[in-house]
């Protein structure tokens, strides 16, 4: 049974923005997953429901990082931002720009 | 049952000698086997999933026995990590010239050619492995991406230890429903899939298994990852990044990753062993 995050809690606290996170920023793939997920969410489909959810939820947790799990995104993701907020805004930032 | 039990064909097991160590047919065994049941039965399993693995369905191109001893033969002193598996048997070869042909990392990172010491360097300092350059491993920069890119790593540098054993892995793994789905899907890049390690590498596949973390700066990873960053940047003002052996893999985990393959569809972008406390990762 896979271990992850959000294959144990599919519809656990931002179990979408750790999974995303996890599959393109982890530093075991992140020199080719990266630029992937920008082109991604940049020009995302319409149908493309798991971009949506994610931004989402990655709106709410720069609203209120308290609200993620314990750890969660720091062990799925091993930024080296420094904070999981640095991380997210970083992330914001590359995605989306300036948007809110 | 009891009549045949008891029949003048069964075995007389009450007056029947007791067997000792010193018996031929125990000092025989003995010379010709010396795993024991479980381990046996390991060894076989990983057997059958090397000559079983298919590479096209791991996204891979077709290699055949012939051409894999070839692609070794012809590269491995250029692409170093094909030196271990020159020795290996051929279904062994067949799979690391399939790997090698296609876009994953796993067998330059993760395997067995890579030394204590370069998991080491690679975790604390973030050399490189896979960088060939000495100046540019020790200048943190990646060894598989054009450019001067700064490599990345996680916690813990981590490889199978023997070139048979990370083989098997690699062929039972990809035949697991969820690394299958994964690789069968159509959509966007498929999510990481994260398995026990006695799932893929057997019951005592963790033996097999080795690596170094990264220490927590105020107990925490997160600053410990910033520092290391720093310092790989040149920037020295925080605390100097430290590692430490893995103590066991016992109770660990696989991870599965992918990217899009050439052939179509996806391939194995990487895998890699995790200690178990670092299981949800």
């Amino acid at each position: 049974m896979n271990q992850a995050y959000w294959a144990r809690n599919p519809d656990g606290p931002f179990a979408t923005l750790i999974a995303i996170a996890a599959n393109y920023c982890h530093p075991e793939v992140y020199n080719d997953a990266y630029p992937e997920l920008i082109e991604r969410a940049r020009s995302a489909a319409p149908e493309d429901e798991q971009i949506r959810v994610f931004r989402e939820e990655l709106r709410e947790a720069l609203a209120d990082p308290s609200r993620l799990p314990d750890d969660e995104l720091s062990r799925a993701v091993q930024y080296d931002d420094g904070s999981s907020q640095a991380f997210l805004r970083r992330l914001w930032r590359d995605l989306y720009g300036d948007e809110p | 049952m009891a009549e045949i039990r008891n029949g003048p064909e069964e075995p007389d097991r009450e007056n029947r000698p007791e067997a000792t160590p010193s018996d031929d047919i125990g000092a025989a065994r003995e010379l010709v086997e010396l795993r024991s049941r479980a381990e046996y039965s390991a060894d076989l399993e990983r057997h059958v999933a090397l000559v079983s693995f298919e590479p096209r369905r791991a996204g891979l191109p077709d290699v055949s026995i012939k051409d894999a001893t070839e692609y070794l033969d012809k590269y491995h002193l250029e692409r170093p990590w094909l030196s271990v598996a020159r020795g290996c048997p051929p279904e062994v070869q067949r799979l690391f010239a399939a790997l090698d042909q296609g876009h994953g990392h796993a067998h330059i990172r993760h395997e067995g050619w890579v030394t204590e010491e370069m998991n080491e360097h690679r975790v604390r300092n973030l050399e490189d492995p896979a960088q060939l350059d000495p100046a540019r491993r020790r200048a943190s920069i990646d060894g598989l991406t054009a450019g001067n890119v700064p490599h990345r790593c996680g916690d813990v540098a981590s490889q199978i230890t023997d070139p048979k054993i990370f083989a098997a892995a690699f062929a039972r793994g990809v035949e697991h429903p969820d690394v299958r789905a994964a690789l069968d899907s159509k959509g966007p890049r498929p999510e990481p899939v994260i398995l026990p390690i006695s799932n893929v590498l057997g019951d005592d596949g963790h033996k097999f298994c080795a690596g170094w973390q990264l220490e927590a700066v105020n107990g925490s990873m997160d600053e410990a990852r910033a520092a290391r960053r720093a310092w790989a940047a040149g920037n020295q003002s925080g605390p100097e990044p430290l590692a430490r052996p893995v103590e066991t893999f016992e109770g660990g985990t696989v991870t599965f990753a992918f990217r899009r393959s050439a052939a179509g569809g996806y391939e194995v972008s990487t895998m890699y062993v995790n200690p178990a406390d670092e299981q949800s990762t």
